[in-house]
Formats: C-alpha cells, sequence, structure tokens
C-alpha cells in the first residue's frame, strides 16, 4: 500500500484552506490600500474651498459683497434690530407705542437694559465682531493670495480695512473700551482683555488712512469693474475719508477732521445736496456709500419699521415686523415751524384721535422697481463735522457758512449764532433735525459732547423710568464675559 | 429594485452576483463526468480503495449497504495508475446493477434507476440515500414547517418543508443537528442513524431564542455580551407609527422619549446614557445589515415634527426620525447591543450602542395568506387645567391695578373689545379631537426547503387630534426571498422594504395656542364662515387667530427604500465567504404653504404670500466582504470572522422659497412664483471604511471568549487622523456547565458570569468640519447682481474620534429548570477625548470651534431583567418580565474645566444635563417681587447671574423600567405592559413657556395660565406663591423662571401597553381552512403622575404630548 494516509485535517487538505483564505485575503488587500482613497472628500459642490476663494478675482470679490448682503439683510444696519430704531429709543429721539410687550423693545426704551439677558444691548457686540471676523480673514486670505489682480486685490484689502474700521467706530461708541481684535486666531481672541478706546481709535485711524489710498475714487460694479452703471454700493476712497473725518470729529482732532471732509465735500461732481426727496433715493447725489437693499420686494428695511400703516402703531413680533415706534414730542418740539424736513422727512397719521408722526425720510416699502436704497454715510453730515471741526479751530465764518448750507436746504434762513458757544449748540440741532432715525447719531452726539446725563435724566423720567450715567453704555454680553475671564462688565450691569 | 439606482457600482454589483450564481449550479448539476487519476495497486479491500479515492480526488464515497448490496471488506486486487476516476468505478462497480454519480465532493453510488434521464436531472439531487432525512413536528405532533435544522460545529443546514419534512445530505453518525424556530426551544439532537424524529417544545426558556447580533446569531445562553432582543409578537401588540416606540419601557438601559404625538415626530434614543458632551449620542441603526440614518438633513421648515435629540452643530436641525418609515409590523427582531463586546465590531459608529432591525423573512412551507385589520382612535391623555373666563379677566384687571395702567383698546383689546363674558375650552377646541387610525395589512409567505419567499403590504392612516383634515398615510411593500443551492453551499438573500409616506400637517403645532389663547378670546369664524382677527375701530386685528395654521399647511412626502442582498458560499469544510450589499434611498419633498389669507388683514397690503419648497434625500450603499471560518479545536469550537466594510453617504438638501404669487391656490406651482430664492443648499458625502475580525472560541458551552478588532476610517476627520483602532474582549463562564454544579444543584438550573471590555468611537459630527468652506449668503436679491460668500467658520485640522472604553460585568441565571431567569448587569462606559464645540467668546467672530478635549464623561448603570414562567399547565400560560435601569451620568474629569468656557454648563461629578440655577426664596410680602438667594443666602431681585446660581438640578431619569405580564387561556390571550421612570422635569406649571408672567397678554402673547396662578401676591403683607400680576415681564419673572422652581419631579407609571386577543376555536374554522384572531390594542391607556403639566413624556406645553390609542382589528391567515 502506497496510499498516504491523509485526513480531513491534514497538512493537504489544511493547505487548500489556506490557498483559499489567501486568495481572499489578497483581494481584502487591495482594499485595504484602497482604504485612503476611499477615504477622500471633496469640497461639497454646496460651498468654495478657502484655498479656492481667493484664487480669482470674482470669487475673492464675493467674500467682501457678503459682508455687505449680509448687513443688509437687516439687524444692526436696518430693520426692526437696527442701530438707528434701538439707539433711537435710548435716546429722545422715539416714544415706543403702549401696545408694545416686546421687552426687547421695552429695555432699550426705558434704558432698563439687563446685561443677563439675551439680546439686550449686545446683540451688536455679537454682530460687528463677526464682521470683524470676515474682514479679519479676507485681509488674511488677500495676503496669501497670489493669482489676484493687483487692482482687485488692492480694493478688496481697502474694502476690508474700512469695514473693520466702521465696525470698530460702533463697537467703541456703544461700549466703551473693546477688545482690539486684528487676526483670525482664536486662541489669541479667545482671552484679549478690553483696550482702550483711544487704541481701538489709533487702529481705525491707521487702517481708514490706508483704506483711503487703497480705494478706487470711482464707484465699482460687484466685478469690481469701473463701470459707469455701477452704483454707490461699495466703499471708495471717499468714504475713507469721511468716516476718518467722523472719527476725528469724536477724538477731537478737528484739523485733521476739517481736511478730511474737505476731500469729500470738495468732490462736487461726485457729491451735492439734492433736494429733500430726492435725497434717501438710490444713487442720490448725497449718497457717500448706500447699501442695497436684498429682500426681494422690498424697498429698504428702515421704510419697514417707520412707516405706520391707517391701522397705527403695532408691537413687533413673529413674521410681522410691526411698526413698533413714532417720533418723540421732543423731537417735534425741535423743528423749526419752517423746516420743510418736518414737512418732507416726517409724516403723520392719525388713529383713533391720536395723531402718530413718523420718520419719512424712506417713504417706499413694498413698491417695485426698488427705488431707494439705505444710506450710510452721506454730504450734509461732512458739512456738519467740518462746521463743527471749525466752531473748535475758530474758523467762525467758515463755520457758519458750512451749517447754512445744511438749512438753506431745509427752506430755514441763515443761523443767528455767532458765538463759539451757540454755535456749536446750534451745531448740535441741525444734527438732531438732520440725521433723525438714522444710525443712532443722536444718541452718540449726546454721549459725545457731553449732554447725555443732563438731557437723558429728564427724558428718562418722562418716559417711565430712571436714568443712571452707567445707562449711556450698553452691557457686553455676559456669555463673553463667562467665556473670557479678562473682559471686565461695563459698570452698573 | 423599486428606484432607480444612482450608483452604477450597485448594479454591476448584482449583475456578478447572479453570474456567479449561475455557474454554480451549473458545477452542481454538471458533475457526471470525472476525469481525476486515481494511481492505485496490489490486493486491497473495497473500504480502502474508496478511502484512496477520497484521499487522491477529494471524493467522499457514499452507499447505502442495504440497496447496494456491497460489501466493504470484499478482498480485490487492482492495478491503477493515473486511472481516470470513472474508470476506476466502472471497474469496481463492474457486473453489479449500480451507477454513480458526482455532487461537489460527494460521490454518491446508487443502485440504477429505470427511470428516464430527463426526469434524473429535475429529481432533487439532495434526495441521496447517504443523506438523512427527518420531520419534525410540536409537541402534539402538527407538522412544523421553517424549522432550521443545521449541522452543529459546522455551516451546514435546512430549513423543513411544509410537512415538517427536511432532508441533509452528507451528515455523518455522531454528529449533531441543532434544530431551532422562533418560539420553540432548540433541541440538540445526536445523529444516530438516517432518519430523524423530533419533537420541539414551546420555548419555556427564552436562553435559547436566536438573537440577531453584529454579522451573525447567538442565543442568550451562550452571549458574552449585553444584549436584548424584542421580538415581532411584542412589536405587533403595539398600535404605534414608529418601531422604536414599541421598545419604550421594554429594554433596560434604553431611554426613549417622544419629540411629540404627531405620526412621524422625532424620537431620541439613549443607550446606557449620554456619552458626549456635545455631538452625538444616538445609536448606530442597522436595518437588514445596511446603516440607517435616523434622521434627514435639515431644511429648516419641518419644526412640528421636532427633533430626534441631536442637535448637530452647525447644520439645520434634522427633524422627524425616519424610522417611523419601516413598518413596524414587518420587523421581526429588533436587537439592542450595549456592550463593547457587542458593538465593538462596529468600530468608530458605536460608542453610543447599536439598534439591530431584522425585517421578516420567509418560512417554507405550504403558501399562507395573512390579512390583518386594525381600527383606532386616539386622544391626548389629558388637559391642564387653565384659568376660566371670570378668573382670567380678574387677573388681567388686576394687573393694570398693580401697574397703575388704564386698560385701552390698544393695551387691552380682550378686556375692552373682546366679549368678557364668553368661555372657550381652546385645549377642547384645538387638540381635543379623536384621531384616528386605520391599518391594513396583507402579507403571503411560504417556500421549500431551497427558497422561500415573503411578500407584504401595509397601508396606514393616522388623523390628529387638531381641527382640520391633517392626515398621514403610508402605503408600503416588504419583500424577502431566500434561496440556497441543493447541496446548501450557496445562499442567496434578496430583501426590500419601499414605504411612501404622505404626512399632511398644520405648520404649527395648535397645543401652545391650546393652553396660551385667552378664555374669552372670540370666536375662530365670523358670521359668514371667513377667520375672525376681531378688528378694532381702526382695522387692526386684535385676535391672533389659531385657525390661520389650517391654511398655513405643511405636507411632507416621503419615499423610502431600504434593500439589500447578501450571499454565502462554503468553500470548504467550516469555510465560507460571504458579503452583504446594501443600498438605501430616502427622499423626501416638503411643502410649507403662507396664503396670504393666512396673515392678519390689515398686515396684507404689505406681506406677501409665499411657500417653501424643501428637498431632501439621503442615500448610501454599503458592501461587506467576509470570512467565516469554524472549526473543532480540542473539545471546544472557533469561530473566525474575517472582514471589510465599504459605505458611503450621500446628503442632500436645498430649500426654495418662492414669493410674489399672485393667488392663494398656485402656492403648490413653484413656476407661479416671480421671485424663488434656493438656501440651505447642502451637498454631504460621507465614506467609511473598515476591517474587522471576531474570533469566538466555545469550549464545551461552558467557557467562552470573544474577541473582537477593527480598523476605521471615516471622511469626517482630518487626514492627520482619519483612521483608528478599536477592539473588544468579551468572556462568559456557564457555571452550571461544571460537573459538580451540574449534579448537584436542581434548584440553579442555569449559571453565566459575564465580562467585557473594550473601546467603540464616536464620529457623529459634521462632514466637512475639518475643511474652511465659504458659504453663498443667502439673500433674496443678490447684492450688486453678485451672490456673496463668507467663511463658515473655524476649522481644525486635527479632530480626532471621541472614544468610549465600556466595561461590563453581568450574570445570567435560570431557576427551576430555567422557569425564572434573572439577569443583572452593570455597566461603566467612559467617553473621553469629546469632541467638543468649544464655545468662543464672540469676539473671535464665530461662536465655536470644534476641539478634541480632555474631558471624561462616565455612564455607570445597573440593570436587571427578571423574566418568570408563572403558570404553566395545557391551558393556561402566565408570564412576566421586569426590567429596572439605574443610570448614573457623571462628568468624571475636565482639566481645566474651571477656567474654560464649558464652566457655566457643567459641573464635575454631575450629570451632564446639571442646570445651574438661583434658590427661589419665594414671593416678597412687601413689593410682590419673586426673590432668589444670592451666593450668600441673602434675598435679592437683582442676582449676579454668574456667582448666584448655586442650586443644581438635573433633568434626567434617576431609574426606570417596565412590568409586562404576559396571560394565556385557551385562544384567549392578554399582554400589558407598564412603564415606569423617576425623573426631574422642567417645571410646565410654573411657566407655561408661550407667555411670559401672569398678567400679560398680548397679540403674540396670548395670556391664559394655569389655575396654580391664582395664588398670587395682591397687597403688601400677602404671603403668595406666585407674584404680583403685572402687564409687563418684569426681571424678577426671569430671575425665577432660571430658578430651581422651574423645576420639579416629572415621574410617572404608564400603562404603555394593553393588548387582548382571541382566537377563534379552530373546530369553527379548521373545515373552512383558516384562523382567525380577533384583538384589541391600547397604548397609553393610563397614566399616573403628579406631573403637573400636559405630559411628563415630553414636558412641554408648546408641543402635542403622546397620545393615547385605541384599536380593535381582526387578523385572518389563509
Amino acid at each position: 500500500m502506497k496510499v498516504t494516509h491523509k485526513n480531513p485535517h491534514s497538512p493537504l487538505f489544511a493547505h487548500r484552506h489556506a490557498t483559499i483564505t489567501l486568495t481572499l485575503l489578497s483581494l481584502l488587500a487591495p482594499l485595504l490600500q484602497a482604504c485612503k482613497k476611499l477615504l477622500e472628500v471633496k469640497a461639497p459642490v454646496t460651498n468654495l474651498n478657502a484655498a479656492n476663494v481667493y484664487n480669482s478675482d470674482l470669487t475673492a470679490a464675493s467674500v467682501l459683497t457678503g459682508i455687505y448682503a449680509t448687513m443688509s439683510k437687516g439687524s444692526f444696519a436696518t430693520g426692526k434690530q437696527s442701530v438707528s430704531l434701538l439707539a433711537g429709543f435710548s435716546s429722545d429721539e422715539f416714544t415706543l407705542y403702549s401696545g408694545v410687550t416686546n421687552n426687547s423693545y421695552i429695555v432699550y426704551y426705558k434704558n432698563t437694559l439687563n446685561a443677563n439677558q439675551n439680546l439686550q444691548g449686545n446683540q451688536y457686540w455679537g454682530e460687528l465682531y463677526r464682521y470683524i471676523f470676515f474682514c479679519n480673514s479676507a485681509i488674511e486670505g488677500l495676503d496669501k493670495a497670489t493669482t489676484l489682480s493687483s487692482q482687485v486685490k488692492q480694493q478688496l484689502y481697502g474694502e476690508a480695512l474700512f469695514i473693520r474700521a466702521f465696525c470698530y467706530f460702533y463697537l467703541v461708541n456703544f461700549f466703551g473700551d473693546v477688545p482690539l481684535i486684528t487676526s483670525t486666531d482664536y486662541k489669541v481672541n479667545i482671552s484679549l482683555p478690553r483696550s482702550p478706546a483711544a487704541d481701538v481709535y489709533r487702529q481705525s485711524i491707521t487702517d481708514l488712512k490706508a483704506a483711503k489710498e487703497l480705494l478706487s475714487s470711482n464707484y465699482l460694479d460687484g466685478n469690481l469693474q469701473n463701470s459707469a452703471a455701477a452704483e454707490r454700493l461699495r466703499p471708495t476712497r471717499w468714504a475713507a475719508q469721511a468716516l476718518l473725518a467722523r472719527v476725528y470729529l469724536y477724538i477731537g482732532n478737528y484739523a485733521a477732521a476739517d481736511t478730511a471732509a474737505t476731500n469729500v465735500i470738495n468732490q462736487s461732481s461726485l457729491f451735492t445736496l439734492p433736494d429733500l426727496d430726492n435725497a434717501f433715493i438710490k444713487n442720490s447725489q448725497e449718497a457717500i456709500w448706500q447699501l442695497q437693499p436684498v429682500t426681494s420686494g422690498r424697498n429698504t428695511e428702515d421704510a419697514f419699521i417707520f412707516i405706520i400703516p391707517s391701522s397705527g402703531p403695532s408691537d413687533a413680533a413673529g413674521v410681522s415686523p410691526g411698526t413698533p415706534c413714532y417720533l418723540s414730542p421732543w423731537l417735534l418740539q425741535a423743528f423749526n415751524g419752517q423746516d420743510l424736513r418736518k414737512m418732507h422727512w416726517v409724516n403723520q397719521i392719525t388713529v383713533n384721535n391720536t395723531t402718530y408722526y413718523y420718520p419719512y425720510k424712506y417713504k417706499l416699502t413694498t413698491e417695485t422697481p426698488v427705488n431707494e436704497y439705505l444710506i450710510v454715510l452721506r454730504l450734509a453730515e461732512q458739512y456738519l463735522i467740518r462746521a463743527e471741526a471749525r466752531v473748535w479751530q475758530n474758523k467762525l465764518p467758515a463755520a457758519l457758512a458750512d451749517l447754512n448750507s445744511i438749512r438753506h436746504r431745509a427752506g430755514l434762513k441763515d443761523t443767528t449764532a455767532a458765538s463759539r458757544e451757540s454755535l456749536l449748540a446750534s451745531i448740535l440741532q441741525e444734527r438732531r433735525v438732520e440725521l433723525f432715525s438714522e444710525w443712532g447719531h443722536r444718541w452718540l452726539d449726546l454721549k459725545r459732547t457731553n449732554k447725555v446725563n443732563e438731557v437723558m435724566s429728564q427724558i428718562t423720567s418722562k418716559k417711565g423710568s430712571t436714568w443712571n450715567t452707567n445707562w449711556q453704555w450698553y452691557p457686553l454680553p455676559v456669555d463673553d464675559i463667562q467665556k473670557n475671564s479678562k473682559l471686565v462688565q461695563n459698570p452698573g450691569y | 429594485m423599486l428606484l432607480p439606482l444612482r450608483s452604477p457600482l450597485i448594479p454591476r454589483l448584482l449583475l456578478v452576483l447572479f453570474l456567479s450564481l449561475i455557474c454554480l449550479y451549473a458545477k452542481a448539476y454538471t458533475g457526471s463526468q470525472n476525469d481525476h487519476p486515481v494511481t492505485l495497486n496490489g490486493n486491497t479491500t473495497l473500504r480502502a480503495v474508496f478511502k484512496a479515492i477520497k484521499q487522491q480526488t477529494g471524493f467522499a464515497v457514499m452507499y447505502s449497504t442495504a440497496a447496494t448490496a456491497l460489501n466493504q471488506d470484499e478482498k480485490m486486487t487492482v492495478n491503477f495508475k493515473d486511472t481516470p476516476l470513472d474508470d476506476v468505478l466502472a471497474y469496481l462497480l463492474r457486473g453489479k446493477d449500480l451507477e454513480w454519480k458526482y455532487s461537489d465532493d460527494v460521490l454518491v453510488i446508487h443502485k440504477k434507476e429505470t427511470l428516464p434521464a430527463e426526469k434524473k436531472m429535475v429529481t432533487d439531487s439532495t434526495v441521496t440515500p447517504a443523506m438523512i432525512t427527518g420531520k419534525i413536528t410540536d409537541a402534539a405532533g402538527a407538522a412544523l414547517p421553517g424549522v432550521t435544522v443545521q449541522v452543529k460545529g459546522t455551516s451546514q443546514g435546512t430549513t423543513t418543508n411544509e410537512n415538517g419534512s427536511f432532508s441533509l445530505p452528507k451528515v455523518s453518525i455522531g454528529q449533531t443537528l441543532l434544530l431551532s424556530m422562533i418560539g420553540y426551544e432548540t433541541q440538540a439532537i445526536p445523529v444516530k442513524g438516517k432518519s430523524i424524529l423530533a419533537q420541539l417544545r414551546l420555548a419555556i426558556s427564552s436562553l435559547d431564542e436566536t438573537q440577531v447580533i453584529a454579522y451573525g446569531t447567538t442565543t442568550q445562553r451562550l452571549s458574552t455580551g449585553n444584549i436584548a432582543t424584542i421580538q415581532a409578537k411584542d412589536i405587533e401588540k403595539q398600535p404605534v407609527n414608529n418601531p422604536l416606540l414599541a421598545l419604550q419601557g421594554r429594554v433596560p438601559g434604553l431611554f426613549i422619549t417622544q419629540a411629540n404625538g404627531l405620526p412621524g415626530s422625532g424620537i431620541t434614543v439613549r443607550i446606557q446614557g449620554q456619552n458626549s458632551i456635545n455631538n452625538g449620542n444616538s445609536p448606530l441603526y442597522i436595518v437588514d445589515g445596511v446603516p440607517y440614518p435616523y434622521e434627514l438633513p435639515g431644511t429648516g421648515i419641518s419644526a412640528i415634527l421636532g427633533n430626534s435629540g441631536e442637535n448637530a452643530n452647525g447644520a439645520p436641525t434634522g427633524s422627524g426620525n425616519t424610522l417611523s418609515l419601516i413598518n413596524p409590523a414587518d420587523i421581526e427582531s429588533i436587537t439592542v447591543l450595549k456592550d463593547a463586546d457587542a458593538t465593538s465590531i462596529y468600530g468608530s459608529r458605536a460608542a453610543n450602542g447599536a439598534v439591530l432591525i431584522t425585517t421578516k423573512k420567509g418560512v417554507a412551507g405550504k403558501m399562507v395568506v395573512d390579512v390583518n385589520l386594525q381600527q383606532g382612535w386616539g386622544k391626548v391623555t389629558r388637559k391642564l387645567k387653565m384659568l376660566n373666563t371670570p378668573q382670567y379677566v380678574e387677573m388681567r384687571r388686576e394687573a393694570f391695578k398693580n401697574d397703575g395702567i388704564t386698560p385701552t383698546l390698544d393695551n387691552a383689546p380682550d378686556l375692552l373689545l373682546w366679549d368678557t363674558t364668553l368661555y372657550t375650552d381652546w385645549q377642547k377646541t384645538l387638540i381635543g379631537n379623536t384621531a384616528h387610525f386605520t391599518n391594513l395589512q396583507a402579507g403571503l409567505s411560504g417556500g421549500t426547503a431551497v427558497v422561500q419567499y415573503l411578500v407584504r403590504g401595509t397601508f396606514q392612516r393616522e388623523t390628529t387630534p387638531f381641527p382640520g383634515n391633517f392626515a398621514d398615510e403610508r402605503e408600503g411593500l416588504h419583500f424577502n426571498l431566500n434561496t440556497a443551492s441543493a447541496n446548501q453551499k450557496f445562499h442567496f438573500q434578496l430583501s426590500g422594504n419601499y414605504l411612501v409616506d404622505n404626512n399632511q400637517l398644520p405648520n404649527a403645532d395648535f397645543t401652545s395656542a391650546a393652553i396660551g389663547l385667552e378664555p374669552n378670546a372670540p370666536p375662530v369664524y365670523t358670521h359668514d364662515g371667513t377667520l375672525n382677527w376681531m378688528l378694532d375701530l381702526t382695522g387692526k386685528s386684535t385676535f391672533n387667530n389659531p385657525l390661520a395654521e389650517l391654511l398655513n399647511t405643511y405636507q411632507n412626502k416621503t419615499s423610502n427604500l431600504i434593500s439589500s442582498a447578501s450571499f454565502s458560499y462554503q468553500l470548504a469544510e467550516g469555510l465560507s465567504f460571504r458579503s452583504n450589499f446594501g443600498y438605501n434611498n430616502i427622499q423626501s419633498t416638503i411643502i410649507l404653504l403662507n396664503p396670504l389669507m393666512a396673515i392678519q388683514p390689515e398686515q396684507r397690503s404689505f406681506s406677501q404670500r409665499s411657500a417653501t419648497y424643501g428637498n431632501r434625500r439621503n442615500s448610501s450603499w454599503i458592501m461587506e466582504p467576509q470570512l467565516t471560518y469554524e472549526k473543532k479545536i480540542g473539545q471546544g469550537s472557533l469561530n473566525l470572522l474575517l472582514g471589510g466594510t465599504v459605505q458611503q453617504s450621500f446628503n442632500n438638501s436645498e430649500t426654495i422659497f418662492g414669493s410674489g404669487y399672485n393667488s392663494d391656490l398656485v402656492l403648490e406651482n413653484m413656476a407661479a412664483a416671480t421671485s424663488l430664492m434656493a438656501y440651505g443648499t447642502l451637498a454631504s458625502t460621507y465614506k467609511y471604511t473598515a476591517l474587522y475580525s471576531r474570533i469566538n472560541y466555545n469550549w464545551r458551552d461552558k467557557y467562552i471568549i470573544n474577541l473582537s478588532g477593527r480598523r476605521d476610517g471615516s471622511s469626517r476627520f482630518g487626514a492627520r487622523n482619519r483612521f483608528s483602532n478599536f477592539g473588544a474582549v468579551g468572556a462568559a463562564w456557564i457555571f452550571t456547565e461544571e460537573p459538580l454544579l451540574k449534579e448537584t444543584s436542581g434548584f440553579l438550573s442555569y449559571g453565566k458570569l459575564r465580562a467585557s471590555y473594550g473601546t467603540t468611537g464616536s464620529d457623529q459630527i459634521n462632514d466637512y468640519t475639518f475643511l474652511n468652506l465659504y458659504n453663498q449668503v443667502f439673500v433674496g436679491v443678490p447684492y450688486q447682481g453678485v451672490n456673496g460668500l463668507l467663511p463658515n467658520g473655524l476649522v481644525n485640522p486635527y479632530l480626532e474620534w471621541e472614544t468610549t472604553r465600556k466595561l461590563q460585568l453581568g450574570t445570567d441565571l435560570g431557576f427551576l429548570n430555567d422557569r425564572i431567569l434573572l439577569n443583572a448587569t452593570y455597566a461603566r462606559n467612559r467617553s473621553s477625548n469629546q469632541l467638543l464645540n468649544l464655545p468662543l467668546p464672540s469676539v473671535t467672530g464665530r461662536p465655536s470651534i470644534l476641539q478634541n478635549l480632555p474631558a471624561t464623561v462616565q455612564n455607570t448603570s445597573w440593570e436587571f431583567t427578571l423574566h418568570t414562567i408563572n403558570i404553566e399547565t395545557r391551558q393556561i400560560h402566565w408570564s412576566s418580565n421586569v426590567n429596572l435601569t439605574l443610570p448614573r451620568n457623571k462628568l468624571v474629569a475636565y482639566p481645566g474645566l474651571a477656567a474654560s468656557t464649558q464652566a457655566d454648563f457643567l459641573v464635575i461629578g454631575q450629570p451632564l444635563s446639571v442646570v445651574k440655577t438661583y434658590h427661589l426664596l419665594g414671593v416678597d410680602p412687601v413689593t410682590g417681587d419673586y426673590t432668589v438667594a444670592d451666593a450668600m443666602g441673602k434675598p435679592t431681585t437683582t442676582p449676579d447671574y454668574i456667582k448666584d446660581r448655586t442650586v443644581l438640578s438635573s433633568p434626567q431619569p434617576r431609574f426606570y423600567g417596565g412590568v409586562q405580564n404576559s396571560f394565556t387561556y385557551k385562544g384567549f390571550q392578554l399582554d400589558f405592559l407598564f412603564q415606569f421612570v423617576k425623573q426631574v422635569g422642567t417645571n410646565a406649571l410654573f411657566y407655561n413657556g408661550i407667555s411670559a408672567s401672569p398678567g400679560v397678554s398680548s397679540f403674540f402673547q396670548p395670556g391664559n395660565q394655569p389655575i396654580s396662578v391664582l395664588d398670587r401676591w395682591q397687597k403688601p403683607g400677602d404671603n403668595a406663591a406666585i407674584q404680583r400680576y403685572s402687564t409687563a415681564t418684569s426681571p424678577a419673572f426671569y430671575n425665577a423662571i432660571s430658578s430651581n422652581a422651574a423645576y420639579t419631579d416629572a415621574s410617572f407609571i404608564r400603562l404603555k401597553n394593553i393588548a387582548v386577543s382571541w382566537q377563534l376555536p379552530e373546530s369553527w374554522t379548521q373545515q373552512k381552512h383558516f384562523s382567525c384572531r380577533i384583538y384589541l390594542q391600547a397604548e397609553n391607556l393610563l397614566t399616573i403622575t403628579h406631573y403637573k403639566g400636559l405630559d411628563p413624556e415630553n414636558q412641554t406645553v408648546v408641543a402635542l404630548p403622546p397620545l393615547k390609542m385605541l384599536t380593535a382589528g381582526i387578523q385572518l391567515k389563509l
């Protein structure tokens, strides 16, 4: 017998198994190799990867456009949470409709902001720092960009610096000292303390000076082309100058404010003072920078929140924006009887025998085609800045001329003020009736000129509440203070 | 396949599969010739020749001595040298009336048959003398079709046919057959002859019921892990619209809450607690081997459904729960895998446990047609007691008086314009209707030993307790096909579920209006039948009519395909190759209409009618090739599994907002809009791949050890940390198998100690978080005609897995012949390397950044189950199931917590759900305002939010469980299940969640309050529970809702399910060849609780509570 005894468990049998196993494993091996490839994912079709954004002029420009579109959607810049509305409540501009139960209005109106509650004094904080983050990431992206055309790169750089300074201006004026954030590095930013307001202003001035060199002197279209059809929707060299004039005025550098405002006013081919009804339309001759409404079928969000329908003022909540405010008796009294602005920029409606006066600078809501854009910076302010700066420099006749050019458009005669103090008072009065319901000018002016305690202690008590000098600063978000131990709350909160 | 497949890969794979199937059949039937060379010479015996054939050719020679009259010991002289096998056989069997044939590696010698050759071809080749046959019956002697017959220690097996008969080739004497069938005790029969007759007893012990586990099955007797299984018989008793709801109260360690009582609502599932601080805590769902998403990407317009407990970072919150797209009646079993031993093989996906859903399969036997019709009625379980009109009016007047304000038409239309004598019970009007439930199921199934099939169809319609015609309708089809080659070496299975759901609901839940609306609010319709807005003199609406929401309709149409195919082939003794393929596709189209008529009249001139169209798709495919090897080593058996997974999932969604329609009637037509705006577009891809292995060694059913390991990769992480390893070890000692105990212990019939330890991971974060992406800015009119782009957030390329280490110790004890079964498990799960969305101060520009932080969360739990058979006679059967879970969740470590941004939300040593609250001292008798204690315990109305919240509340269960009893008497059956939960919840009564403090009422803040507000402060010196009424919400009230009084006991005992059925006596129906069962089923019938809100489960007054449902039905089997 030469038969080899083999049973099923013999090596030969096992060898068969091993062969099969190895064969199958060798099939699995490429799988293992392929594992890495199997896990690779590209950026989704809905998004762009950061690396690609700053590769082309068009996508790079879209980043800054994204900031303008976001601002224009409504919150800080316009509409029911806007600085125009809420700072108007905080000051003596508006009266809150008695039927409003929405607490987030009541607390502004009565100067009773509570730092522990969300949306009480601190919603601008997060929003403005979000814009600053967008600007900082654009600056960092542009720094690394190698394939952009130099004209586009320069313009975008300038826009980012300008917007950053614009945001810091409002942060400093609402909150006082604020953290100065100039990069996207969260590991640094997470624990930054508040920088003195002077430092923030200094950085803003540096940014604006750089921006005015970088920015185009012509209006550009959405693709950053110098087109005749371009509207006044992107910041230019003149917007940087205008904001610079305002910043210099606020920090008391009057000579510099004078120069910057003059640079804008001298651009008479671009900027003039049109008649009152044409001041707030799109591409107004007065506009230095406008924001285009982005909600379809609508003109400005400001018109929506201010224009009171025939049914009267209403609470603002839910989908309906409501019309919670009307002009305060104190603001109405501030208008001279002859003032055309009271006829053209204020409207009224009588409901149940009560007459409500409301801001009517923007007159259109759903009318199409859209004919009104939101004005951020306009020429009249530059005249008033220069007038004030000139008073402080003792150039009284020149100051008078600037002030009167604003008064003339409103159908008023030359001012009778002659002394330095009376001129300053007339300019403040003129700012009140010229810039009402716009960008919180009144609230900031009261604070800047140290009149806030004097005025508001009376007004607040008439609003049924009590003024405290601490209330001129809005509270920092309590969340941020908890997350950053170096951040200190404003006193009184 | 019922839907067009997106990926070209799947059809190709299926094609390959079918081709290989054909090849294998071809091989099996063409083995009639064989040229294998054989070499042998000398004097020998027939036995030795056959042995040599086996060794040299691999063919085992089989024959029946009786039939062939062959004598193994017949001496013969042979001289073969590379002689073809056929020639060898022809020589050996010369002159005998015998012939042979080949079947795989078996060579069968049999008597020459006189039948024609064609006939022979179709004869089942398994009917050979070399195989064993048998018949299996139940205790009464009736044939049992569908019994699984398996040769122990091998993958060889079959199922019995309609006569209860089976046949198996190649079974040698001495091997053991395992006979198993759900509901019957598994029996082991040693093979002693060629035919077997066995009786299966009804399963007394649930120890031996089959449990589905990851890539296989086991029984409770032999498992080393912590596994719980719910069978179809319990799922079928519950008239639920989501199979997950059938698990409530039944599984220890599993806590399920329902977001609301609407069909398709969100459902939160937690297995052994919350492991992750910020990321996904939902288990992995596997349906027929295919991973299944529990939620679709959000469109932002499905808020009414509620979410399923996850709020994915950054993405729109998903809504509803997709498990509701699986018909509960199609489910054979749901297995919940809890410990590392059971889940580790799922690697990075199963840190939160896994839920395996297995759908019904065909059973061999004659065709059975099954028709089931069920009709039911649902109601809200109870009402909240609210102020009536005089009480309400008194509250409002007092509020004005307290504030010193004169009511005017502007600030008090409810007092001056509305009829202050009118009373409406808004809960009755808005959530008090009866919801109707109709369910029709029809199915047929049957098959033979080699092919089994099942087809089932379902129709279900469920309405809501809301006014209006809202209903959820679904139609589904489920099929399953099982086939095997005649020699049982090749198995193939195909199954599919397709369900179409049409859910029509109002846009908003009426519950908040039902609670909040003023009792004297005007009638909802005017005399002319239009919506009543109760205009004031100026034409302004004063009544926010809730029925406007009837016009704002929400339609969600979803189709769901789950398909899977798997095949296995036995390569050699004990070695099999198998692979699963799966494809899922869920598509959902949502239309939300906002007609102008739903807007208050004075707003219409400057409002627009609009419609929102949402589309959501999730599709995924998976392929899982595997090798399994089984071998006896020593006295034990070894099981090896080696496999790989490739999975890809695609999520797409977009939402389109249309406006500018010229009529309310055309809103569904997107083309009728003048402006369309797309937003919320999502297109994400998730890729996942893994290699895994499992080794199981079972030594004489006494010592069992289970090792598993896996290497995993997920595309959710940056390239640096994409791969990771996971592993687990589980061991069990069945000490009652020790000879000493086996002989001595009559009382203790079964005893097992088990332990497991291992790691699993969690990659439940959003896709692409490691990429720095820029998103489109969505606006109605592009700024300067250009779409803006903005960065999505801060990115972290170093993200890694969250890792959970799970330790479980347990014992399973059976007493009195396993009539009493007790399980106790201690589990300790520790999750570390937490993927935390580190909240950032807003100065950074972003709300948060995702990071791995060295925090550790520990979940410990004690789980107990007790299963007893209390009475077991021929006619009466009574059994009970009790389960109890004592969970404890704790943040164990968080280096640097105090300085971190999470310090406000987390406390070391406390559960993750901890809430820091003020200590409410009560109402100041002087001012009538709520006062809270500051950190020093002194009363204050202006506490410091950071320092003064000193009381810790923790809304989460302390213990929970269920008690189930099952009685059978002749044809009657009664089952009931009580669920109990001891927990702290939100105090809905104190703060009704809709309106602000008592006394406030406005158009958008309806002002009714629970009657408990009557105990209020009225004048100095009053000691009251509720602060003074006011027309404005005061800061003191905000302090109170952030106080400990905002939390209360929300424990409850609920009669979760009760089911009664009566089987018509066979004597009535047998002649007509059908059986009939009539039944009543109820859900949430009774709730015992001190909780004062609407419902202690969802603890809210803004969402419909779970309904109580009563149904009646009839089931016919033909």
